[in-house]
């Protein structure tokens, strides 16, 4: 894989690299790049052009640009690109799969035993994951701007605290669980325990939709735990710092 | 488990020994050196199975693992089966280092166990689906609590299924409990 830089075009590092079409999307980059360079892309819409350049990079090679990279950034920009993703997988990932699994009834293969357990299964998870996104989207999330906007004096200290009332990110972090584990459980018992299916499109599309989302979740909680958690730390850090001089 | 250890100071010859080495499943482990400064200590604290060394290093190394496979930056002297080239092609190395590596695979294959769930492990299973905590499955089958996690991780390894809700799907799917048991 080559070194993403500044001044190469953005259709041709979609090229060499498809998956970051979901950074695409995630970022509100508009399509139709014509032959424009990233730089000019990400200036164009206000985007932070190392942020991009930073998970464009880990996305191709994490050896090469670990976490350590994209931690040195404002975390506003990492909450847009989880928040995008949140949206894809709740209104069309999910339901997608959702529907996949319902459609295995058709399939004489499998009994109506087996088909029940499995969407039962499904919609479990969906609740469970869920409500994690919401807890995210509600709190951690708007923790985290007005956190910054109080370091900014956006926000007084007082309104600070009055909304969040001793909340701090490892409270969040103690209840963080890992999405990925049902998805790849239900993988695992679609792969190698439920009766053997032959030659079946509709049945091995939903095995690579799995595949993806299981992989697409554990990037996910990577740069939510090994990204967003250590910057607001950083952060939190600072506020106390802050408070102390203020007291000064 | 299989170790192998890498002194040479090239970068390339390290890089490229390790793109072959990576090919062995048998491999599980390579470190590498550059320098005969604490080469010995690495030996002594890495313990490697097998040692592959830049031939000018040799001398001076007192100890030796089991294989020593002498790395030349220029043409073989002798033709032994102890020593690769680095003008020797990716097909000569490998034929060179193949018997070594697989001395390791016998060993490997005794330790591979049935990949099915024995009787026990499925009671612990059926328990476990049932909503039972470990403590409670213990006290239920007289044993350690220690012993219930260790039949519960060999559960998961054998299954891939983390979850206790996926582990029921499996247990229904294999008629370990029925459905009517999972409230």
């Amino acid at each position: 894989m080559n070194r993403v830089h500044a001044n190469m075009k953005l259709s041709d590092l979609v090229e060499s690299n498809f998956e970051l079409i979901s950074v695409i999307q995630r970022l509100e980059i508009p399509y139709g790049f014509k032959e424009k360079t990233i730089e000019r892309v990400c200036n164009e819409n206000g985007i932070d052009v190392n942020f991009f350049l930073h998970l464009a990079q880990w996305f191709n090679d994490r050896h090469y640009s670990p976490e350590e990279h994209l931690i040195k950034h404002s975390p506003l920009w990492l909450i847009v690109y989880l928040r995008n993703t949140h949206h894809c997988y709740l209104t069309y990932q999910i339901p997608r799969i959702e529907k996949e699994i319902t459609l295995l009834e058709e399939n004489k293969d499998l009994s109506d035993q087996t088909v029940k357990l499995l969407i039962k299964f499904f919609r479990e998870y969906i609740n469970e994951f869920t409500a994690h996104i919401s807890e995210e989207e509600v709190r951690t999330f708007p923790y985290t701007i007005d956190l910054i906007d109080t370091l900014n004096d956006k926000m007084s200290l007082d309104e600070f605290h009055a909304k969040y009332q001793g909340y701090t990110i490892d409270s969040y972090l103690e209840g963080h669980s890992d999405l990925d584990e049902k998805v790849n459980d239900l993988r695992n018992l679609l792969l190698k325990h439920i009766p053997p299916i032959v030659g079946n499109c509709h049945f091995s599309n939903l095995l690579l939709e799995l595949f993806r989302l299981g992989k697409d979740l554990r990037d996910h909680t990577v740069l939510e735990e090994n990204v967003l958690i250590p910057i607001v730390r950083k952060k939190e850090q600072e506020l106390i710092i802050k408070i102390k001089n203020s007291k000064k | 488990m299989l170790k192998i250890l890498i002194a040479d100071p090239s970068y390339l010859v390290k890089k490229g020994l390790i793109d072959i080495l990576n090919q062995f499943q048998e491999v599980t482990q390579i470190k590498v050196i550059g320098t005969q400064h604490g080469l010995t200590e690495l030996i002594n604290s890495f313990n490697p199975n097998i040692l592959l060394i830049n031939s000018d290093f040799k001398t001076c190394i007192g100890i030796s693992p089991t294989i020593t496979i002498t790395i030349y930056h220029s043409e073989k002297s002798e033709n032994n089966k102890n020593s690769i080239s680095i003008l020797d092609s990716k097909v000569d190395i490998i034929e060179v280092l193949t018997p070594f590596v697989k001395a390791f695979t016998k060993e490997k294959e005794v330790e591979t166990e049935s990949e099915d769930l024995t009787p026990r492990e499925k009671l612990i299973l059926k328990n476990v689906t049932l909503g039972l905590t470990n403590k409670e499955i213990a006290n239920k089958l007289h044993i350690s609590t220690h012993t219930v996690i260790s039949h519960r991780k060999n559960i998961t390894r054998k299954l891939n299924i983390k979850s206790v809700s996926g582990l029921t799907v499996y247990a229904i799917l294999n008629d370990i409990i029925k459905m009517e048991d999972v409230s």
